[in-house]
């Protein structure tokens, strides 16, 4: 018990939710980033713009199938070789951009051919140009498809900022090891209290989720 | 002068040869309306002439661009021609009234009030001005498509190309529709190519019919002629199915 307390002193906690904040805006920046990238290469490959299409839709499947820490190692270490130098949080917020991009670009390309083809041809039929049709019929229908996918992708996003802890990102699972690190005894103290972090937040994003997918279907 | 001129057009899907060698003038004014059987070729046919299918072989013109030059501006065919679906193809997204009012307010830069007017106006040729802010899936089949005919009309076109408009419609709410396009087929300026199984509204209304098998029209006769005495075997054989 007196083990128990001590792992959750001020100074422990504190520590922790710093680190969930590093967690929180790595995840926050990320997120806006790849939901816009994300969503103009999926457009762009819906459209079969001929080579450019193509080429897009080639980089987006072979990001889609590398592991996301390969990228982080890509970023941290690989970039540099290069002259590109980064710090650990915008090396781990590019490789989660570049990753996440390419995973909601299949989702907005697949949510916009989830629409049915009759509301295209109308559009086009009417005398809408492309980018009218997209902008005024179609994804308005596909976003509200979408919303279930994006959340899920964005919840495996928050989760996945973990992996950063190999180029230690000071985000909260890092802390964590770093706590228990030092005492062996708040080993499990600190997994109860990092499991309770990210539920806290990864479940208070797919309520949000959840609000706006009843609140665009009214 | 000729609003629609197919030049021996051909058409393939992969293997499959949709259209052959298919010659049609539809004049400006005109309405003529397209039979046959299922798998026929008459919803491709008329879906090339708005773009929606693209031809192999040949020349289509339309409102006098050639849709097989692939520099042909679609977008300025399709504001002078509308099409109107068997499943209406309403904006879900969009209430009835913003479903009239969005082409002409984007693609005609039409003034907003007098948009309003328009469709407005046309809301009420159709009997649905206490619908203008229902959205098109609370509403019937028959009205879906009289909104979209309306849509259609809200553009000011010069033709209108009907895609079995009443296929999808319970049988009491065929009549409205119809009745609907028999008003547009009076102006005596707007050109119409309909697709339909109706035929009273072909007898009623059509200056010709068109007969297609096979991807081929068999047969084009002015109405009368086709009802009474029709030439073509195949013809004579689907009349027969059909008419009672």
């Amino acid at each position: 018990m007196q083990e128990l307390i001590q792992a959750y002193s001020w100074i422990n906690l504190r520590f922790l939710l710093m680190g969930l904040w590093v967690t929180i805006e790595v995840s926050v920046i990320s997120i806006g980033l790849s939901f816009v990238i994300g969503s103009l290469l999926g457009i762009i490959r819906y459209m079969k713009l001929g080579w450019f299409s193509k080429i897009v839709g080639f980089i987006v499947d072979v990001i889609r199938n590398l592991p996301l820490l390969l990228i982080i190692f890509f970023t941290y270490f690989g970039l540099p070789k290069i002259g590109i130098h980064m710090g650990v949080m915008m090396s781990t917020t590019v490789a989660m951009t570049i990753f996440e991009s390419a995973m909601i670009a299949e989702i907005v390309r697949s949510g916009i051919l989830a629409v049915p083809k009759g509301q295209l041809e109308g559009a086009l039929s009417n005398g809408l140009t492309m980018p009218e049709t997209l902008w005024h019929i179609l994804l308005p229908q596909a976003y509200k498809k979408m919303i279930p996918p994006l959340v899920s992708q964005f919840v495996s996003l928050i989760k996945d900022t973990s992996l950063a802890t190999i180029i230690m990102l000071p985000e909260v699972t890092f802390r964590a090891q770093t706590i228990y690190a030092q005492k062996p005894q708040a080993i499990i103290p600190m997994f109860i209290m990092l499991a309770l972090l990210y539920f806290v937040l990864n479940f208070t994003v797919s309520q949000l989720g959840s609000y706006f997918d009843r609140r665009m279907e009214a | 002068m000729s609003m629609i001129e197919f030049k021996d057009v051909e058409k393939y899907y992969g293997d499959f040869h949709a259209l052959k060698d298919i010659n049609l003038d539809v004049e400006t004014g005109e309405t003529v309306v397209l039979i046959g059987p299922s798998g026929s070729g008459k919803s491709t046919l008329i879906r090339s002439v708005n773009g929606l299918e693209t031809i192999q072989k040949g020349q289509l013109i339309v409102n006098g661009q050639d849709l097989a030059d692939p520099k042909t501006n679609l977008n300025r065919i399709r504001k002078d021609v509308g099409m109107v679906f068997q499943h209406f193809n309403l904006y879900a997204n969009k209430t009835v009234l913003e479903n009239i009012m969005l082409a002409p307010r984007l693609v005609l830069h039409r003034d907003e009030a007098e948009n309003k007017k328009v469709a407005m106006g046309l809301l009420e040729r159709v009997n649905l001005v206490d619908q203008a802010n229902k959205y098109p899936s609370t509403l019937s089949g028959g009205q879906q498509q009289r909104i979209a005919i309306a849509r259609s009309l809200a553009m000011k076109p010069k033709a209108l190309l009907f895609d079995e408009p009443t296929s999808a419609l319970d049988p009491e709410m065929v009549n409205d529709v119809l009745k609907f396009m028999r008003e547009i087929a009076q102006d005596s300026s707007m050109t119409m190519l309909v697709v339909t199984h109706e035929m009273g509204f072909a007898k009623q209304v059509a200056d010709r019919v068109i007969f297609m098998a096979d991807g081929q029209i068999l047969e084009d006769s002015p109405t009368k002629e086709f009802f009474e005495q029709p030439s073509e075997p195949r013809a004579r054989k689907f009349l027969s199915q059909i008419v009672h």
